[in-house]
């Protein structure tokens, strides 16, 4: 067995590549900072998502109420769709996977460190100047969905919509940098021995989401850029009046939306097939069954987009082959179900925050697949589409199933990112009161999308028989705020209290579990040679390592062959290790692009002096694009590989 | 947060009494309710949901049971360091769990697309009406019913005979909108550019309640419209009326103690610095604005402003006089500013304007709502 040294209850090195203080996040390239930056800044937007959504059901709480103008109520359903979907479940997703996937393949750095903190940064940045719309005549005001040609700007005057491209534009280029590194960090990173089939779920589904990314994002990026040349430079792309098409936005949209469901899902289910197995005290149920069809599920996922259209009349033809493959879908899905369930079968199931959390995803993730059977259908679709009944089942997906997921990951691996223990107690507590309060907010929305409630709409009459679903949803969306309100008060207290962390909390089976809570900077001192698919748990437990799955065995030996040698390495002292160096360069550059995205919002309506702002975000561009490569050149040298 | 056997069997009486309390409700006749169809299109869409709910339901139940049952029978009891068999897999466990779930899809889609061609049927002899969206309200027009190659045109109300089918020829003048009477048919899109064709019977004679369904603009929420249906006889009756242009005004009308003339009302309709005739029309004098709504007959609305008020005389002047406020962002707002109204339009010109388009009304014997 050839691991790294367990350093379970000594304290982790100092971190010497790092500065100290906030220039130490600023200029960072390690990509556990970057995770932590990731989900630090992507649980601020989740507040904020949170209080827009609270605000909106404050206003729906009652018939006829005045508490938000309808403009308002617009802004608020637009941000919080958008910066629920961009600003908080992706960027928890990718920081849980910046932070988790190196540590699980035995990697010290993602492959290209640098370039993760520039996605960081423009992940950043294109969330604040989304918000920053707010300040500059209004909020974005026309669906995160943005449909044509509402979004011209003869009916959307205000720069919401502009900041809107340009927001999602930055955070866009930030995701297809970030999909490449997890790419060529996955592919090209693991540690040796570690094959693809002994590969844990997590990154496994990471993999799948980066591909799916880099496909679905960029026509997301061209649309939106027609977009921007429709309202500010002459072009009719989506303007019927003059020509253009309607429809061809919501082929591009849907083409990036649907995928991009899985994109948020996926992780999360990796997440599931992590926690489950650790807290059953089993291995994965047909981990190939639950890798491929996550496989299939990101293929399948470009060929669903229409059923986002089935009543835009598309025709009977194309809705039955679009209707066909929404619901082969649930064929891989009910295969991932299936196997979590047969996981826990057996198992001596240990009821953590982390497991409860992983139970609460399975449970309600089934109600969202069910009553996405409905939707799947084009005939019934046309009943419930644009309801309430999707606003629900949606939610069923996203909240009850990916936020859930990324609660039940954060549970888990918050030890290891932060050398301290969760409070258990409360985080139970935060469970069932979220579990009962979600239920209460979303389940009613079934009811009064069937009863003929339409979504996005600021109000509605007395007397639709709407009222006692809208006041439950309302009375359980501020319970669910409480129990977010528990989760920031357990973090806060058990940062500075909580139980010290062991490197191995949980008796976990994969191998970030192998180094120190929290790891040093470079993760690993000896760089771990893996033989099967649970390297820490082999170690741990070596007599059950004979029940292995056959097909396991075969895919292994190569492995094992080729780096049986890695055993008598000599461990490497620890200053000796070369890590990519703190840089600022892709801090400017992004800055440099921020300045750039501010010049094309107003380049239609103030002209030379947008462009001046264009030139000086070019220049600061190019001051950052050479710092970067003096100091890749600088590294380089060192190189260890 | 142990799960006990007992308690667990506590639990079904509440379940139980909580989800007869959700099913009995989601089945109350309410006005929008999808689950009391009242036309074939949307009848057939709630036939196609009945047996794959009580498959959900099967399947719900079943995976819902076995999740409960494995936390409860598998927890980790306190003392109990048993290491469980390391079990990896079983392909003929996990080609039975692939295809199961194939096999009721297939159902499922044999089903719909059955109901699908059933819905997509546009008959020869259906009658035709045109829909076209606005922000933020629907035009009505019916091409084969008119005189002279005009169309007969209204607004907001929808009137069509029960029992024949009709093929609602959907278009928008703006943005997108969506057609949605939920008791009688599925949405449909109207789209600027492209024409959408809906098809449907209403089987029940009855005042249906619709609203625009997707998202269109700042009043979205107040784009609703009524489709009345009406038997054949009533319907042709309906036909007849529409077809001529209502008479020469007469008569007064006293609201909130003003009295308004029906004549006078017509004349400073008719006067341009009044502003209406810009964009309203009326059938058989002057006014052919294209913009707002026709008004044609407007005294038997039953609804002002798309479905925000109930008609009434009382209404239409507080609409006359409320626009921006009642329906933020609406055209007429523009127009019609606070400061506008109090430098053009008098409280005793808005009771004559009241008096005048009340007094346009078909004469129809009115189904009950439904």
């Amino acid at each position: 067995m050839a691991i790294a040294e367990r350093t379970a209850g000594t304290i982790s090195p100092p971190d010497i590549h790092a500065r100290p203080g906030w220039a130490g996040w600023l200029s960072t390239t390690d990509h556990k900072r970057i995770g932590i930056m990731y989900l630090v800044s992507a649980f601020i937007f989740f507040l904020i998502g949170g209080i827009e959504a609270l605000l909106m059901r404050i206003q729906l709480g009652t018939p006829d109420n005045t508490f938000l103008t309808p403009d308002v109520y617009n802004q608020m359903f637009t941000m919080h769709g958008t910066t629920m979907v961009f600003l908080a479940v992706m960027p928890l997703n990718v920081g849980l996977g910046n932070y988790i996937v190196p540590l699980m393949i035995g990697a010290r750095d993602m492959a290209f460190p640098r370039l993760n903190a520039l996605s960081i940064w423009l992940f950043i940045i294109g969330g604040l100047m989304l918000y920053v719309s707010f300040f500059a005549g209004g909020a974005p005001n026309v669906g995160w969905f943005a449909y044509a040609p509402l979004t011209q700007k003869q009916f959307a005057p205000s720069a919401g919509v502009d900041y809107w491209i340009i927001g999602i534009g930055l955070t866009g280029v930030a995701s297809i940098a970030g999909a490449l590194n997890f790419i060529v960090t996955i592919l090209n990173m693991r540690a040796p021995g570690m094959t693809l089939s002994r590969m844990p779920l997590f990154v496994w589904m990471q993999l799948v989401v980066a591909f799916i990314l880099i496909f679905a994002f960029p026509v997301l990026t061209v649309a939106t850029i027609q977009l921007l040349f429709d309202r500010h430079f002459g072009t009719r792309f989506f303007l019927p009046a003059q020509g253009g098409d309607a429809v061809l936005w919501q082929h591009l949209f849907w083409f990036f939306g649907h995928p991009e469901v899985y994109i948020l899902i996926l992780p999360t289910m990796g997440i599931i097939s992590e926690v489950l197995p650790t807290f059953s005290r089993k291995p994965i149920f047909g981990y190939a069954f639950v890798a491929y069809s996550g496989v299939a599920i990101g293929f399948l996922g470009f060929l669903v987009w229409a059923h986002h259209m089935f009543a835009v009349g598309l025709g009977p033809l194309a809705n039955a082959f679009f209707g066909a493959a929404s619901f082969l879908i649930a064929v891989p899905t009910g295969v991932k179900i299936f196997n979590w369930l047969a996981t826990m079968w057996q198992g001596s199931l240990n009821l953590t925050t982390a497991m409860h959390y992983a139970i609460g995803f399975i449970s309600m993730f089934v109600i969202g697949g069910i009553s996405g059977i409905t939707l799947a259908s084009p005939p019934i679709n046309v009943q419930q589409t644009d309801s309430y009944y999707v606003v629900a089942h949606m939610h069923y997906v996203l909240f009850g199933g990916a936020i859930q997921g990324i609660f039940a990951g954060v549970f888990y691996w918050f030890p290891k990112m932060t050398g301290r223990m969760l409070d258990e107690r409360l985080g139970k507590w935060q469970f069932w009161l979220m579990l009962i309060s979600f239920n209460l907010t979303f389940f009613p929305m079934h009811l009064s999308g069937n009863e003929g409630m339409p979504r996005r709409i600021y109000t509605y009459e007395a007397g639709m028989g709407w009222e006692l679903w809208n006041l439950l949803s309302t009375i359980g969306s501020l319970l669910l705020a409480v129990a977010v309100l528990l989760f920031l008060w357990n973090m806060l207290t058990s940062l500075r209290r909580g139980a010290i962390a062991p490197a191995d909390p949980w008796d976990g089976a994969t191998l970030e579990w192998a180094v120190s809570s929290p790891p040093p900077s470079y993760n690993f001192a000896v760089v771990p040679t893996v033989q099967s698919r649970r390297p820490l748990w082999d170690r741990k437990y070596p007599h059950l390592h004979e029940s292995h799955d056959p097909g396991e065995e075969s895919m292994e030996r190569l492995g094992a062959v080729m780096h049986d040698a890695a055993e008598t390495e000599p461990p490497i002292p620890a200053g000796a290790i070369h890590m990519p160096s703190p840089t600022y360069a892709p801090l400017i550059l992004a800055l440099g692009i921020m300045v750039l995205g501010f010049g094309i919002i107003y380049l239609g309506d103030l002209g030379l002096a947008a462009a001046a702002a264009m030139l000086v975000g070019l220049l600061v561009m190019a001051g950052g694009i050479v710092s970067w490569v003096r100091i890749s050149h600088v590294d380089s040298p060192h190189h260890a590989h | 947060m142990r799960t006990h056997p007992r308690s667990l069997a506590r639990l079904v009486g509440p379940v139980l009494l909580i989800g007869s309390f959700f099913a009995l409700a989601a089945c109350a006749n309410t006005p929008g309710n999808t689950y009391d169809p009242q036309g074939d299109h949307a009848r057939r869409i709630y036939e196609l949901l009945i047996p794959i709910w009580w498959m959900a339901l099967g399947v719900f139940v079943v995976v819902q049971g076995l999740l409960v049952y494995a936390v409860w029978r598998f927890r980790r009891r306190p003392g109990s360091a048993a290491m469980p068999a390391q079990v990896h897999g079983n392909t003929q466990v996990e080609i039975l769990w692939t295809v199961a779930p194939a096999i009721i899809v297939l159902v499922i889609a044999v089903l719909t697309f059955r109901t699908q061609a059933a819905n997509a049927v546009m008959p020869a002899d259906a009658m035709r009406v045109t829909a076209v969206g606005h922000q933020w309200w629907f035009e009505f027009q019916y091409p084969e019913l008119g005189t002279e190659g005009k169309p007969i045109v209204t607004a907001s109300d929808m009137y069509i005979p029960v029992g024949r089918p009709v093929t609602v020829v959907l278009e928008a003048k703006d943005v997108i909108h969506n057609f949605w009477v939920p008791k009688l048919a599925g949405k449909t899109y109207m789209i600027p550019g492209k024409t959408n064709y809906l098809t449907f019977t209403a089987e029940q004679p009855g005042i249906y309640r619709a609203v625009c369904a997707e998202f269109c603009g700042e009043a979205h929420a107040l784009m609703r419209f009524r489709v009345i249906a009406i038997d054949a006889a009533e319907f042709d009756r309906w036909v007849a009326q529409k077809r001529v242009p209502p008479p020469a005004p007469s008569g007064t009308l006293t609201v909130n103690g003003l009295t308004g003339d029906a004549a006078r009302g017509q004349a400073l309709f008719l006067d341009a610095r009044k502003q209406c005739i810009s964009c309203h029309a009326i059938e058989g004098t002057n006014a052919r604005g294209a913009i707002g709504p026709n008004l044609t007959y407007y005294g038997s609305r039953q609804t002002i402003a798309a479905g925000i008020l109930p008609y009434s005389p009382e209404n239409l002047g507080r609409w006359l006089r409320e626009a921006p406020g009642l329906k933020p962002g609406n055209l007429m707002s523009r127009v019609l500013t606070p400061q506008w109204i109090r430098a053009n339009l008098s409280d005793q010109e808005i009771a004559d304007l009241v008096a005048y388009l009340d007094s346009m009304k078909v004469s129809v014997a009115l189904p009950p709502e439904r």
